[in-house]
């Protein structure tokens, strides 16, 4: 399943540099412009967090979900002028979103404006003082707009309804789908599981890396056809698909 | 910085890092040694071991970003921020000092750990109970037709766990297992194949170096040039 899938993907880059795929329009990341100009209007700070992310388990590609999202942000609060706050969780990605943030203030042409003990902040390895401590910093230094995405765990109500009391625009996205719902009847903007992980092809605006994703559904369209087949073969009494699938 | 030093030599430790990982997953590559291991479970061994080491690197990380931050806030004595920041230092500073001179498994370590740190994680955790709340009473509210839908069910639910409702609509129990064992287990299991697929997707994207938001936002030279 995982060659096939390989091999959808493969097609859909090669397929992707004759025609350019159509998307789906993700009102999320349509909305991060608004979110920071609405930062720098309100001349107030953008909070963006990965959540419990770790670089070496089962939800780094959450995180690195999350990473490419916090690169295209921070070039756009490097060109508002908005001062951007990360509240690091695992001391491990504060290297690389370090380096990220610099290098969108490079770019931008404003690399003095990067601070970057005031604006990559290591809170805590312990998943309620981290959360605690996200919590001080929306009531003490009100950021107009908060973005979370990655993979988060019971601190998700926490920063949600927090950052949504303080009057924060929120866009929110992870993979976890117990906290998907909390997200949802909070946040002003979600990415659910897939989503976060096309985020990256999305804001590249590569047809390739886009053709990826088309590659992807590929994939979802046999997933549906299997369930389909395997609903039916277990209905005549064959055990044929969960037999091939290994269940 | 050279694209090479940027973007090549990422992507090449991305990539034959993840073949070995994957093939120690899928495959027993020879040789085998005397325990059965291949040479691929010996590699992601030492590799898992190079990680706890730059995991504990950049703790130091962290702590030095940490004392940067809050010594700043009390030497300007920022208001509402820097008792606040005198005191994590403080705290920091009598675990580090504990920690190293009688060991994270002394009595004294956990008594301090178990006696602030356990007790204080437990209350932010009991204080979800109150965000549950707050984020209920804004969700269930009838704004349109689906925000209709989602009150009634939760209703639903939420008559169901009241035992004496139960008692008098027993009823309620097969239509919340029907809400919960039909309806949202297969919208769950949707989004969790859709999630896989993507991560698998985005897993492809990071090894075949199209996925390069992690190395930050490239030029269209750094990144191979733009195609279509």
């Amino acid at each position: 399943m995982l060659i096939l899938i390989w091999v959808f993907i493969l097609y859909g880059m090669e397929r992707a540099k004759k025609e350019l795929p159509r998307f789906r329009r993700l009102t999320g990341l349509d909305a991060l412009p608004e979110m920071v100009g609405r930062a720098a209007e309100m001349n107030r700070p953008l909070h963006f967090t990965t959540g419990l992310g770790s670089l070496t388990t089962t939800v780094a590609p959450q995180l690195v979900a999350g990473l490419a999202v916090l690169a295209y942000v921070a070039e756009l609060c490097a060109n508002y002028g908005v001062k951007m706050i990360y509240s690091v969780y695992q001391a491990q990605v504060m290297p690389i979103a370090t380096e990220l943030m610099k290098d969108a203030y490079v770019k931008a042409g404003k690399p003095e404006e990067f601070i970057p003990e005031d604006q990559v902040r290591y809170l805590s390895g312990e998943q309620f003082a981290y959360a605690s401590a996200v919590q001080g910093i929306a009531e003490r230094e009100r950021p107009a707009a908060n973005i979370m995405i990655g993979p988060f765990y019971a601190e998700s109500m926490l920063f949600a309804e927090t950052f949504n009391r303080i009057g924060s625009i929120q866009l929110a996205g992870t993979a976890r789908g117990y906290q998907i719902p909390f997200f949802a009847v909070i946040c002003d903007y979600l990415l659910i599981a897939e989503e976060i992980y096309a985020a990256g092809a999305y804001l590249s605006k590569d047809p390739i890396t886009s053709g990826t994703i088309m590659g992807q559904d590929y994939g979802k369209i046999v997933a549906l056809l299997l369930m389909l087949l395997g609903v039916l073969a277990t209905t005549f009494g064959s055990s044929i698909i969960t037999d091939l699938l290994g269940m | 910085m050279s694209i090479t030093v940027r973007k090549t030599l990422p992507i090449v430790i991305v990539f034959v890092i993840a073949v070995v990982v994957m093939s120690d997953y899928f495959l027993v590559l020879p040789p085998v040694n005397d325990a059965g291991t291949s040479w691929t479970g010996s590699a992601v061994t030492s590799l898992q071991n190079w990680g706890i080491i730059l995991t504990a690197f950049s703790l130091g990380f962290g702590a030095v970003n940490l004392f940067f931050f809050h010594s700043k806030h009390i030497s300007r004595r920022t208001p509402d921020q820097w008792y606040y920041s005198l005191w994590l230092l403080i705290v920091v500073v009598i675990f580090t000092v504990i920690g190293v001179f009688l060991g994270p498994n002394s009595d004294q370590y956990s008594w301090l750990y178990n006696a602030s740190y356990f007790a204080l994680s437990a209350t932010v955790y009991s204080s979800l109970g109150f965000y549950m709340t707050s984020g209920v009473y804004r969700a269930l509210r009838v704004k349109n037709t689906e925000s209709g839908i989602f009150l009634v069910v939760g209703l639903l639910v939420l008559a169901k766990n009241a035992p004496a409702l139960t008692v008098y609509f027993p009823v309620l129990r097969d239509i919340v297992s029907f809400i919960t064992g039909i309806l949202t287990t297969s919208a769950q299991r949707g989004i969790m194949i859709g999630g896989a697929l993507g991560a698998i997707s985005l897993g492809i994207r990071t090894m075949t170096g199209r996925e390069t938001g992690f190395l930050g936002k490239l030029t269209e030279e750094e990144r191979g040039g733009a195609v279509g």
